[in-house]
């Protein structure tokens, strides 16, 4: 009985030590991400080859023909079969829906992969992509389609293996008696380096165009044709890293304060520091599973947040949450809808959109690296 | 290869031993016994079996030149370097076999170089320092609230509480750094030159803050300072190293000798005794070409040994 209390006010204090976080500036830039998504996602639902005007796209949206069936939600959570239902709601519903919901898994994902990576090697340009991940996923995806096309359905599952691989690859060769975070990057680079080659190279054994722009839409990362069953296999991932971020977020903050204030304070630096990153390497393998790899994300967003709302991990890694979504759902806009009725791939728009953004905050900022 | 040291050090670290395994806890906080501290990547060893061991309830502080092991050894007995022999004991225990939270609730140490974020507020980084009282999913307790204040207190840093570390001077973010390790509530506390690189004032309130711990409270201390006189005029002993070896130790008035700054320090100095401890008055450094000259050397050639027998 007193145990129970004492649990009840243990969680009611941890909930109230989670709200006390959620200031002023925190709360307004979720308010305004979660405005911005929603205004972007309604872009994204009413506008492509099958036209309807914005009020016929809202009535899509609101339709109880989805929102009250059971066998509707069946059909999206479950992958079973989908009810009868009209014409435009069915596009809004099971084709263009699914892609926003999916960009903003991918958003969460990216940032908050970004985020954990930029603690764990204590260096702002540090991303889930220059650990490796990106490469490994890269060189995965394509030697799947080059050389084992009959694999194609488990390519998801391939790329997160191959980011993971990569990553592993990285820590052993940063590791000398344990790692640091400038010989994690430099090792990064160059298990990059080599992974990227050997891409290349793969690209001269495919044999038709197809093959090689399905691999090129991977690598430059993509959101286009992705339906609920892209949503079914990041869900569950996708929550998954959120939630253990968020529990490692004391752990993030106190690794700011460097590896040797982190152990003289009783953590065991590089256990903790390989489990973030295994987390780190959860998400960012989720989104790399759904929309390939899109680059530039996971670097600038953490970067966006932190100059708002400060570098407290509770608030930063919240920060993101929202913040990941709202900006991936508006470039994810801007690849559809820009060149209508061409489409270019998500990451194209991230990467020519976020790198001027990130060489203006270079430029604006007196130093940048450490954080 | 730790087995060499056949001076006078031998027959401290046999009795050393011997204490440490009977009777062991509160006498005994913290001992170095007998060790072998390098970095990887070199082949010698810095420090090549010494033994310390740290007054209970009182300041001990390490002094030697630059590049003397001072800090090795400090970080040796932190448990941030772990020995290639020997063992340092915790409370009687070797700290190699316990639990890294269980050590840094007992044991905390303050680096010569500590990094924070910008952003991060004095409270929140003195917060930190109830890390290892907290378990993995723990809220804040009133104990914690109730040391981190007490922490702010002595560290005399609460009209800083709310400011940003990035926005401190030097000295003031010493302060702040100081408050989170007593947030920590340790028995046994090691500081690696905290006075260094501050202005005089800050100088003065660190080592204010070190005296009231001592007078105040049963913590022992164990001190790197880079200023000798300020290691006479604040430890209650001294110990002295050169070249990873300790050569002295002992009761200031002991160790600051005009010899001992001849030795270690390779300086012409005068040493006057003053209420304050002694007083050192630095005249010239010596060199290798310079000749023994000033007769003490061969008056008094027992000196520094006769400081490490006790």
């Amino acid at each position: 009985m007193a145990s129970e209390t004492r649990g009840a006010t243990d969680a009611w204090s941890w909930a109230r030590s989670w709200l006390g976080t959620l200031d002023g500036s925190l709360f307004g830039l979720c308010v305004a991400s979660v405005a911005v998504a929603f205004g972007a996602g309604l872009l994204q639902v009413s506008f492509g080859a099958y036209s309807m005007t914005i009020l016929e796209a809202w009535q899509a949206v609101f339709d109880p023909k989805v929102w009250f069936s059971v066998q509707a939600w069946q059909s999206f959570f479950l992958g079973t079969e989908l009810p009868e239902l009209p014409k435009r709601t069915l596009i809004v519903w099971n084709i263009r829906m699914p892609r926003v919901i999916v960009a903003v898994l991918a958003g969460i994902c990216l940032a908050v992969s970004g985020a954990i990576f930029q603690a764990v090697t204590r260096n702002e340009l540090a991303s889930p992509f220059v650990l490796g991940v990106s490469s490994g996923a890269g060189l995965a995806v394509l030697l799947t389609l080059v050389l084992f096309s009959s694999l194609a359905p488990f390519l998801p599952l391939f790329a997160a293996v191959g980011g993971s691989i990569a990553f592993l690859l990285v820590y052993m060769i940063a590791w000398k008696g344990g790692t640091s975070p400038v010989r994690l990057v430099l090792a990064g680079v160059i298990v990059n380096m080599v992974f990227t080659s050997l891409q290349r190279g793969l690209f001269f054994f495919a044999d038709d165009l197809g093959v090689v722009q399905s691999a090129l839409a991977w690598i430059t990362g993509s959101l286009t044709g992705v339906g609920w069953e892209e949503f079914r296999i990041a869900i569950i991932p996708t929550l998954a890293a959120t939630l253990l971020a968020l529990a490692g977020a004391r752990q993030l903050n106190l690794l700011l304060l460097g590896e040797e204030t982190a152990s003289s304070l009783g953590m065991s630096v590089e256990r903790v520091r390989f489990m973030l990153s295994a987390v780190a390497i959860l998400a960012a393998s989720t989104a790399i599973s759904v929309a390939g790899i899109i680059g530039f994300f996971g670097l600038v967003v953490p970067h966006i947040v932190r100059l708002i709302v400060g570098s407290d991990y509770r608030r930063l890694l919240i920060g993101c949450m929202f913040v990941g979504p709202a900006l991936m759902v508006v470039a994810d806009v801007g690849a559809r809808l820009a060149l209508n009725p061409a489409q270019v791939p998500v990451g194209v728009v991230t990467g020519v959109v976020g790198g001027p953004y990130f060489l203006y905050l270079m430029r604006r900022q007196e130093q940048m690296g450490e954080i | 290869m730790s087995q060499n040291n056949t001076n006078s050090d031998g027959i401290a670290t046999a009795n050393d031993t011997a204490a440490g395994s009977q009777s062991g806890r509160r006498d005994r906080p913290l001992v170095g016994d007998d060790v072998v501290l390098s970095y990887s990547g070199t082949d010698d060893p810095v420090i090549d079996g010494e033994s310390i061991t740290a007054e209970p309830g009182a300041v001990t502080a390490l002094v030697g030149p630059n590049g003397s092991g001072k800090s090795t050894l400090l970080k040796g007995l932190a448990n941030q370097l772990e020995p290639d022999a020997g063992s340092v004991l915790l409370d009687g225990q070797d700290i190699q076999t316990l639990e890294t939270k269980a050590i840094a609730r007992k044991l905390g140490l303050l680096s010569q170089e500590s990094t924070s974020p910008n952003s991060i507020s004095v409270e929140d980084l003195v917060y930190h320092g109830r890390y290892p009282h907290r378990g993995f999913f723990d809220s804040v307790t009133e104990e914690d609230e109730a040391a981190v204040e007490r922490a702010i207190d002595l560290a005399g840093c609460g009209h800083l509480r709310e400011r940003e570390v990035g926005s401190l001077s030097g000295g003031q973010k010493q302060l702040a750094w100081i408050a989170m390790v007593l947030a920590q509530d340790t028995d046994v506390l090691l500081l690696d030159e905290p006075t260094t690189f501050l202005d005089l004032h800050h100088q003065l309130e660190v080592m204010e803050i070190i005296e009231t711990l001592r007078d105040e409270s049963e913590i022992t201390i164990v001190v790197v300072l880079h200023d000798i006189e300020q290691a006479a005029r604040l430890a209650d002993r001294m110990v002295a190293l050169k070249d990873g070896e300790i050569q002295a130790r002992g009761p200031p008035e002991a160790v600051v000798t005009e010899q001992l700054l001849a030795d270690v320090f390779e300086i012409e100095a005068e040493v006057s005794a003053t209420p304050h401890g002694p007083r050192v008055n630095p005249i010239r450094a010596r060199h290798d070409g310079d000749e023994h000259t000033t007769g003490d050397d061969t008056a008094e050639p027992d000196r520094a040994e006769e400081v490490v027998a006790e």
